[in-house]
């Protein structure tokens, strides 16, 4: 092709040679020696663009054919200041030089004028010689590319319509790929299958089930029980962030088992607390004792709430105010009345404000614990006070 | 039982080891009230359960290896989210644990599991929180007292 090239342009160059072609006929050679080193400007001084561009003779036609509309290529033009002046050349080119340029390729009919494809065209050439493809699909194609300028430019005398077909079929991999590249991108996938079509089948197949809120991701199988099992594991994941918010420290931790470790973590150390709380608690008040509990949980079995006015206390009316508060928070304790017991005879001050109301009942207590829990039951008999700790039984 | 027994035991020395029954004893009552403050959870009644059977015998255990053995199945493969191999035989042993420490937790799958361990969670820190007040102020009366 750079015979008939170069005799177009030479025959621009003879005819309609304007200051503005020379111009860039430099700029060509400037970017040609930029683009390949090996480049000799001097050779190209007269030469065709083709030539200059280093392009392949094929696609410089095809660029110099193309006469769509003169705006480049947004990602081409953005990507590379050589694809963009290369489509400035081009306009340049297309307003200094007439239609005589376009004769000797009156074969259009074999140079396909598919906007898209002299886009992608320019972009290679550039990206072909190009190590760093600006833009991602440009670069997944540029591999590609590059296996095509050394097949186009070891045989440059090679007749066009003979590169055609290998050049249709290039570039349909490159439609390809490139669909195929969008296609990944777009949908993010995780799992890649070798089937496009069913994949997207799925993805939408996906979106169409109402009752499904979970997303069928490219590569992954939509029957019923794959998708229970995303839904189950979605809910799954939501619990855990849960979790993951109500134990401090562990949001920022990532990966499931490192999650679950802080959790599992915290819930010993809670439990640690509580015990050793509990044997502070013996030692601080060794009056305390809360051996009656197994009548407390039998009884629970039984008899309903028994109501505000029922329950055991603490050793102090301060700490049944403070137990009565805490209920609140929704913590009770049992102590039994054994306790009542050693608060009343011990300190008979302090008890005598919280069992103002209950003189008659302490003898029950301190003569039987059985019968003080039995009279736990009958809220009428045991008129316990009520500011006293509230037990549901 | 202690009805005898009136005089105050202020120092805390004085019975060692009647002090390690008294704090079980103490927590005992705080895992009761700590049951009792959630009823309607899965963990509370499991755990009223268990304290009613630790209470009353030791046949406790073979209960709970009883729903262990039962349930075990449930929570393969559940946390395979996605993870490989290694990372999913990682999980699936801390669920376990997890499993073991909340009670009734052997019974549930992961995600029932993981609802209850936050609930499980707030009442174990209403109870700490209640138990510290209930030992400072009995720190402050004794000091008080003495």
């Amino acid at each position: 092709m750079e015979p008939g090239g170069s005799s177009g342009v030479g025959s621009v160059n003879s005819g309609t040679y304007t200051p503005e072609i020379a111009e860039s006929l430099r700029f060509e050679e400037e970017i040609q020696s930029l683009i390949d080193p090996s480049f000799d400007a001097s050779s190209a001084a007269g030469g065709s663009f083709t030539a200059l561009l280093g392009l392949p003779a094929n696609q410089a036609v095809e660029l110099l054919h193309h006469p769509g509309p003169g705006e480049p290529p947004a990602s081409a033009a953005s990507s590379s200041p050589i694809a963009g002046d290369l489509w400035r050349l081009r306009l340049v080119e297309q307003h200094a030089v007439t239609d005589t340029l376009r004769l000797p390729f009156g074969c259009s009919s074999t140079f396909p004028s598919d906007a898209a494809l002299v886009e992608r065209a320019a972009r290679f050439s550039v990206f072909a010689t190009d190590d760093s493809p600006a833009s991602s699909s440009g670069g997944g194609l540029s591999p590609e590319l590059k296996a095509e300028p050394p097949d186009s430019h070891s045989p440059p005398t090679l007749p066009v319509p003979a590169e055609k077909p290998r050049r249709p079929s290039k570039r349909k991999e490159c439609e390809k790929s490139k669909a195929k590249a969008v296609a990944k991108k777009s949908k993010s996938a995780e799992e890649n299958t070798s089937a496009a079509k069913p994949a997207a089948e799925e993805n939408t197949s996906g979106d169409k089930l109402p009752y499904v809120h979970v997303r069928a991701r490219r590569g992954q199988a939509t029957d019923s029980h794959s998708l229970a099992e995303r839904a189950r594991r979605e809910k799954i994941n939501a619990r855990m962030k849960l979790l993951q918010e109500l134990v401090p420290g562990c949001s920022k931790i990532t990966g499931t088992a490192l999650v679950l470790d802080e959790i599992i973590n915290h819930v010993q150390s809670l439990q640690r607390q509580v015990e050793f709380l509990s044997m502070k608690l013996a030692a601080v008040n060794p009056r305390i004792d809360f051996s009656g509990l197994d009548h407390i949980l039998s009884a629970e079995c039984g008899p309903l709430a028994m109501g505000s006015g029922c329950g055991g206390g603490a050793s102090d009316p301060a700490t049944w105010a403070s137990e009565t508060a805490a209920s609140t928070g929704g913590i009770r304790r049992m102590p039994p009345p054994q306790q009542i017991w050693h608060l009343d005879l011990v300190h008979p001050q302090q008890s005598s404000t919280v069992w103002e109301n209950n003189g008659a009942a302490h003898p029950h207590f301190l003569l039987s614990p059985a019968t003080s829990l039995v009279g736990y039951d009958p809220a009428s008999s045991v008129p316990l006070n009520s500011n006293q700790l509230k037990t549901e039984l | 039982m202690d009805n005898q027994d009136v005089r105050p035991l202020f120092s805390p020395e004085s019975d060692h080891a009647s002090l390690v029954e008294r704090s079980r004893g103490i927590k005992m009552a705080a895992e009761v009230g700590l049951a009792r403050s959630s009823r309607d959870r899965h963990w509370s009644r499991a755990l009223r359960r268990r304290l009613l059977l630790l209470r009353r015998g030791t046949a406790s255990d073979d209960c709970g290896c009883q729903n262990e053995a039962l349930t075990s199945s449930k929570v393969g493969g559940d946390m395979g989210v996605g993870a490989n191999e290694e990372e999913a035989v990682e999980v699936e042993a801390r669920v376990r644990a997890l499993q073991r420490l909340v009670p009734g937790g052997e019974e549930l799958g992961t995600e029932r599991l993981f609802e209850e361990t936050a609930d499980y969670i707030e009442a174990l820190r209403v109870q700490v929180s209640a138990m510290r007040a209930l030992a400072c102020l009995l720190d402050e009366l004794r000091e008080r007292r003495g």
